[in-house]
């Protein structure tokens, strides 16, 4: 039993190293990348903004507006019912990305 | 366990379970990182589980995701958090005889695994975005932690309820 887990401690520390390396290496980028059901619809080098600036993006099934920071984007508005977009807070690399799933709006911070 | 036993024990587990949902939504999570959320109520899906079955606790799931859905008043986190939830409680289910109950834990793992997998899917599918799947190595390392905190919470739950009902007999 205590082999067992062992055994299965081992595992899961070395996946979730594994995972947290890949996370690590894909951190950087400083391109803001915005898309709206499954197309890029803008793209902000996040290098080359100096003062901060808000865009609205619309659909049919909503909007949100989203600040371009330097070095930073984060969605400041937005009419959907959760506002899980706005708690996310600025995101600053391409760990995880900002997802409105209402509005299927996605934004990822690449290369 | 009588029948109405039996229901009475599951309405209050989903009780507590929706109350551990909604308090732990209430706190500021730990790592400011969306869809990394310890997931303490799993303890209470996870503890039906063992303790009253797969059906009984799927059953606790599902109310407690509808039921929340509707104090947290969002439709679109619905969705979500049944992909999360049906995928987790089928991969728990599935491994629940093949563990010993002492390595209740990795099922836990497995279950959170599958929780952010499916989140993961409805995120792709919905969005139509699949470079999202780039975030699976992000979400896998955060079940495990999870995933292995809440099964060892399953764990000492399981073995002060059944002290409990051993001394009251």
């Amino acid at each position: 039993m205590k082999r067992k887990t062992l055994f299965w401690a081992a595992l899961f520390a070395l996946l979730a190293l594994a995972g947290a390396a890949v996370y690590a290496l894909r951190g950087g980028g400083t391109a803001a990348v915005v898309t709206l059901d499954g197309k890029e619809v803008d793209r902000v080098n996040l290098a080359a903004v100096a003062v901060a600036f808000e865009r609205t993006y619309r659909s049919e099934r909503g909007w949100n507006t989203v600040r371009f920071s330097p070095g930073g984007v984060a969605v400041v508005d937005a009419d959907c019912p959760g506002h899980d977009c706005m708690e996310q807070g600025e995101i600053t690399d391409g760990a995880i990305p900002i997802v409105c799933l209402p509005h299927r709006l996605v934004i990822e911070i690449k290369e | 366990m009588s029948k109405t036993k039996k229901l009475v024990v599951m309405a209050l587990l989903t009780a507590v379970e929706l109350t551990i949902w909604v308090i732990e939504g209430q706190i500021p999570p730990p790592i400011p990182v969306p869809g990394v959320k310890l997931g303490l109520a799993s303890v209470v899906t996870l503890t039906a589980m063992v303790l009253l079955g797969r059906r009984e606790a799927g059953c606790i799931l599902l109310m407690r995701i509808l039921l929340g859905s509707l104090f947290a008043g969002s439709f679109s986190a619905v969705l979500f958090s049944l992909a999360g939830g049906a995928v987790s409680w089928a991969v728990m289910s599935a491994l629940k005889g093949l563990f010993p109950e002492k390595l209740l834990w990795v099922v836990s793992v497995f279950g959170a695994i599958g929780h952010n997998v499916g989140q993961l899917l409805a995120a792709v599918a919905v969005t139509g975005t699949p470079g999202l799947f780039w975030y699976g190595p992000a979400l896998l390392a955060a079940a495990i932690v999870t995933g292995a905190f809440t099964g060892v919470g399953a764990m000492y739950l399981i073995r002060a309820l059944r002290a409990y009902e051993e001394k009251r007999g």
